[in-house]
């Protein structure tokens, strides 16, 4: 976690983390099939009358897909734009059901920790919108 | 949501001054919301905590770390791997994560930065209301969702004391409403007063010992 916040993100540490769970994550990445089952489990994506942002394989594949796509060489303002998916978004309730047994949640988790490590968080002090 | 606030700062650091490295995990759960435990909060204590064990001749190694959440076993995975390369940790989550964080590294000494002062409501930006006790017993229904428990200083649950205050005030603050003189506006205006017209009898207290819940669908998963 870095001390002060800075506007320049650490790649190398980004590509470290991502090397840590390789083989997990791009297998479950390989995996999902984009079928959307997981869609309807999650109360969010109902709540928001199915807009996709809402999807869980659609918040996995457009966070953490892309950085390991790019094998962590992102900007800071691709954290901050993943912010409102990984958080907002989702809620790590884990109700999300995925039939090829992908957990969905466990791949949100890993990615907050890369934004965190980036410096990138949720402001709960009235900086942003939240909910 | 569970509301928590920041121990004074000596306290904190009584209990972790002869420990070498220190690792301070916040929450990114309930603390994080209630701005007392979350990634910020972490970066905030580190920097004084170090700053007032320098000047007092220590050296303290003191890294900063924040899980999703600290009482769900699940997200503790990256924590796994790095505790045992410190000789305390210091928790800035609620008691629950601290307990939770203490039991899975049982050979760690594992230390609570925050007091965890009550379940609340967000009135605005770092302002919170208790509301609820957890008590496991809720009457809300009969008295007009103003939880008597709670909101009366002195947890009466039938009916008001001698000390209300002309001005619906209570007797204990005069900045406190009367929690019975709000219930019974509230029925009296809902064409429910029956309701409080009736003796309750004796609470449980089901509070005084400890509690685990298994929804009634999860019953059998969880049997034997």
């Amino acid at each position: 976690m870095p001390d002060v916040e800075k506007n320049t993100v650490d790649t190398a540490a980004i590509a470290t983390m991502l090397q840590s769970k390789d083989a997990e994550m791009k297998r479950i990445l390989n995996y999902c099939v984009r079928c959307g089952i997981c869609a309807e489990s999650c109360f969010l994506y109902m709540a928001h009358k199915g807009d996709p942002q809402y999807m869980p394989s659609y918040k996995v594949i457009n966070s953490l897909g892309i950085l390991y796509k790019k094998k962590g060489n992102v900007d800071k303002s691709f954290f901050e734009g993943i912010k409102g998916l990984v958080w907002r978004n989702c809620v790590l309730c884990h109700r999300c059901y995925c039939p090829i047994g992908i957990d969905i949640p466990r791949m949100i988790d890993f990615t907050r920790s890369i934004c965190r490590s980036q410096g990138v968080y949720p402001d709960h002090d009235g900086g942003e919108s939240w909910l | 949501m569970i509301i928590a606030e920041r121990k004074p700062l000596d306290e904190i650091k009584e209990m972790v001054k002869d420990y070498r490295k220190v690792l301070n995990v916040g929450c990114g759960g309930c603390t994080s919301i209630c701005l007392a435990g979350g990634q910020k909060e972490v970066m905030i204590l580190n920097r004084d905590l170090k700053e007032q064990l320098l000047g007092e001749g220590y050296s303290p190694v003191l890294d900063g770390f924040v899980i999703e959440r600290q009482c769900n076993y699940d997200f503790f995975d990256e924590l796994d791997n790095m505790v045992g390369g410190y000789d305390a940790v210091l928790s800035m989550a609620c008691g629950v994560g601290v307990q939770f964080m203490a039991e899975r590294y049982p050979e760690t000494p594992v230390f609570p930065a925050l007091n965890t002062v009550f379940c609340g409501a967000d009135r605005n930006i770092g302002w919170f209301e208790e509301n609820c006790r957890t008590c496991g017993e809720c009457v809300l229904a009969e008295t007009g969702g103003i939880c008597p428990v709670t909101r009366c200083a002195k947890g009466l649950f039938n009916g008001p004391c001698g000390g209300t205050r002309l001005d619906g005030t209570c007797e204990v603050d005069k900045d406190t409403p009367c929690a019975w003189y709000e219930i019974y506006h509230r029925l009296q205006a809902q064409g429910r007063l029956g309701n409080i017209l009736t003796v309750k009898p004796p609470r449980q207290w089901q509070n005084q010992t400890r509690r685990s819940l298994v929804q009634e669908d999860y019953k059998q998963r969880y049997a034997g």
